[in-house]
């Protein structure tokens, strides 16, 4: 049996119990404290590395979008640069349209080409026809060439078709503005032949283009296919 | 002895005040532990940020210092091209007008390819 403790044990008791429980709270404390610590590092590096990629997504978006942009930028340039190449062309071409129409109204100078030229036209005009009656428009200015020029185109339709030289009635009712050359009308008005000068530039002009582009400005570097 | 025995449990309700008190403490610690997180976080981040935005401004102000460059040879470009096409032109003009003249009053009468001979 234990006997009762005397003074000195109970104090001693008590303050064993005092720095227990002192001891048994420090040891929380610092749990909680280091505990805390490391769920402070976790979370902060979670949030920066959260931000931090969203905002090398953005910075990475950003750089393409320039990218993008200056592919663009320079795309544009290109084309302004051969945009204005073409126009300058066209230009040009449109310069040689000119003088080539101002040369073809110097044509009918030349008497006896002339004359052999509305023979062509008008025979060319009656073989495209191909019928018995026409009618040659002409310029007034033409009227006697045409009529002679119709005479001998009908004879050499004859020998080369052996059908009957045609009857040609010859009208001076082509434009006076025009630089010559004849308009055929057959088979009651409803066919019409444009055998005028004008006329046959106005066609060169367009299916000559190529051949033009070639002898104007050498042929085309960047064309794959030339058949 | 009983006014010993209620001092003893004094003296321990005591120990445990100061106890909970450290260990509240401890607590407020964690507390402003996670605040703290958040705070130094945004901070870091906001570095970042600024740091990634001089980078891409030094990147797209050396851009568009080449755009400005390339443009300027572009136009040299164009501008030498300008010049050959209209010297080739100047050249070869009037041959093509030549061209076209005699092509205007080539004319060659043909009878049509269907074209059958009357059985005489």
């Amino acid at each position: 049996m234990a006997r009762p403790m005397n003074d000195d044990e109970v104090a001693n008791e008590m303050n064993k119990m005092v720095t227990f429980i002192k001891q048994e709270a420090l040891e929380k404390a610092r749990e909680i404290r280091v505990k805390a610590d490391e769920e402070f590092a976790i979370e902060k590096a979670k949030l920066v590395k959260q931000e931090t990629s969203a905002i090398d997504a953005q910075y990475d978006k950003k750089r393409k979008q320039a990218e993008v942009a200056l592919k663009i930028a320079q795309s544009t340039q290109t084309n302004k640069s051969r945009l204005k190449l073409l126009q300058a062309r066209e230009g040009h071409l449109q310069d040689l349209f000119g003088a080539a129409r101002t040369e073809l109204v110097k044509l009918p100078q030349d008497k006896e080409r002339y004359a052999e030229l509305l023979e062509g036209l008008v025979l060319q005009g009656l073989l495209t026809l191909m019928e018995p009656r026409a009618t040659v428009l002409s310029r007034e200015a033409d009227l006697q060439l045409v009529q002679s020029a119709a005479t001998r185109a009908a004879e050499k339709y004859a020998s080369l078709t052996g059908h009957a030289a045609p009857e040609i009635s010859v009208e001076a009712t082509l434009d006076k503005d025009s630089a010559g050359g004849v308009k055929l009308v057959g088979a009651a008005n409803r066919i019409t032949i444009d055998n005028s000068l004008d006329e046959r530039m106005r066609l060169l002009e367009d299916r000559m283009l190529p051949e033009i582009r070639t002898d104007l400005f050498g042929a085309n570097e960047n064309r794959r296919f030339n058949n | 002895m009983a006014a010993q025995q209620s001092q003893g449990i004094q003296t321990l309700l005591e120990a445990e005040k100061e106890a909970a008190k450290v260990v509240q403490q401890a607590r407020a610690y964690r507390v402003q532990k996670l605040k703290d997180a958040r705070s130094e976080a945004e901070k870091e981040i906001a570095e970042y940020k600024a740091q990634k935005e001089t980078e891409f401004q030094t990147f797209s102000s050396e851009r568009s210092g080449s755009t400005q460059t390339s443009q300027s040879a572009v136009d040299q470009d164009t501008e030498v091209k300008l010049a050959q096409v209209t010297s080739s032109y100047t050249q070869r003009k009037n041959d093509v007008v030549k061209k076209l003249l005699e092509r205007a009053v080539l004319v060659e009468p043909t009878l049509h390819p269907n074209f059958k001979a009357k059985i005489q």
